[in-house]
């Protein structure tokens, strides 16, 4: 089974020539540490209250992502809160995005192509070599967003990560979008480590506009 | 560390929850109370002595109320704590679970 971390980097994966999708840079930064923590609670790790995070278990899971987050958690207990941890990943720029591009090469979804635009610019792409677990993940994407049923615990994860990634028009079109916005919000906030996730975005987002208006 | 106790009431299967339901206890949670939906049409999670409840303890409920609707059962959250129902007012699940100041029955 694929990581939180690798699906929603799979899904980012344009289907026709390998390219990287995302609309929003830092938000998706935020989102795929948002992915990691999920993968932690999901693997019994660490769990989360409405602010803090506690680790249950320092063992290693065998990912080496997590592994690696996992210890850095154990090796600063001082940080309590989610948002102080989202903080504190997000800053760290590990490539969450290359460790789970890696991963999936070597699981044999995809491959890494290099190229040169105009002889001068690198270009790398990551074209599917097996496209039925992206599908599965856009098919479980839709059907938790499309449904009224309740979804499974890594369905709304998957959707609370992919909507602040700016992921959802990659799979649904826009007025659906539009039209299933109370659903998306609803499956968006019901985990902390999402809202917090969110948080963070737009506290980034309003720092950056500040910070715009001074240059002005 | 949670108790759990079940016990049928007017038609309801009732499952008190007593204690913390957190990455500790949430599977032996979700495991009793998936039972008691398999078995009964009608399942009320008493949470009146429930003292806290982590977001692994919040999935447990929720797959249990997905457990219930799939089966076209009722699922109640009832009588939580002021605490615990604002955990559950925070994280919107007042929308997608039935919850209620009382039990039921």
């Amino acid at each position: 089974m694929l990581t939180m971390l690798e699906e929603v980097v799979l899904l980012a994966v344009d289907e026709r020539n390998g390219g990287l999708r995302s609309t929003r840079e830092y938000s998706t930064a935020y989102g795929l540490v948002g992915a990691v923590f999920f993968d932690l609670a999901l693997a019994g790790k660490i769990d989360t209250d409405t602010e803090e995070v506690q680790i249950i278990d320092t063992t290693p899971t065998g990912n080496a992502t997590l592994d690696r987050v996992l210890a850095h958690m154990a090796a600063r207990p001082h940080l309590k809160t989610v948002t102080a941890w989202i903080e504190e990943i997000f800053h760290e720029r590990s490539d969450l995005e290359g460790e789970a591009l890696a991963s999936l090469i070597a699981s044999g979804i995809i491959r890494h192509e290099k190229s040169k635009l105009l002889w001068i610019i690198d270009v790398e792409r990551f074209p599917l070599v097996d496209n039925k677990p992206q599908q599965h993940v856009r098919l479980r994407l839709a059907q938790a967003i499309l449904s009224d049923e309740i979804p499974e615990t890594r369905d709304i994860m998957l959707v609370s990560i992919a909507e602040p990634c700016g992921l959802l028009p990659f799979v649904l079109s826009d007025d659906t979008i539009a039209l299933r916005r109370t659903r998306i919000q609803l499956l968006s906030t019901l985990e902390t480590i999402s809202r917090k996730v969110s948080d963070a975005i737009i506290n980034l987002e309003s720092a950056l506009r500040q910070s715009m208006t001074r240059v002005v | 560390m949670i108790q759990l106790t079940e016990e049928t009431k007017a038609g309801w299967c009732v499952v008190s929850v007593r204690g913390r339901a957190d990455a500790e206890s949430a599977e032996q949670l979700e495991t009793a109370l998936r039972a008691a939906v398999e078995h009964n049409s009608r399942v009320a999670a008493d949470l009146s002595h429930l003292d806290y409840v982590s977001s692994a303890g919040l999935r447990a409920f929720i797959q249990t109320a997905r457990a219930a609707e799939s089966r076209q059962g009722e699922f109640a959250i009832c009588s939580p704590t002021p605490s615990v129902r604002r955990v559950f007012d925070m994280s919107g699940l007042h929308q997608i679970l039935k919850i209620q100041g009382g039990l039921p029955c």
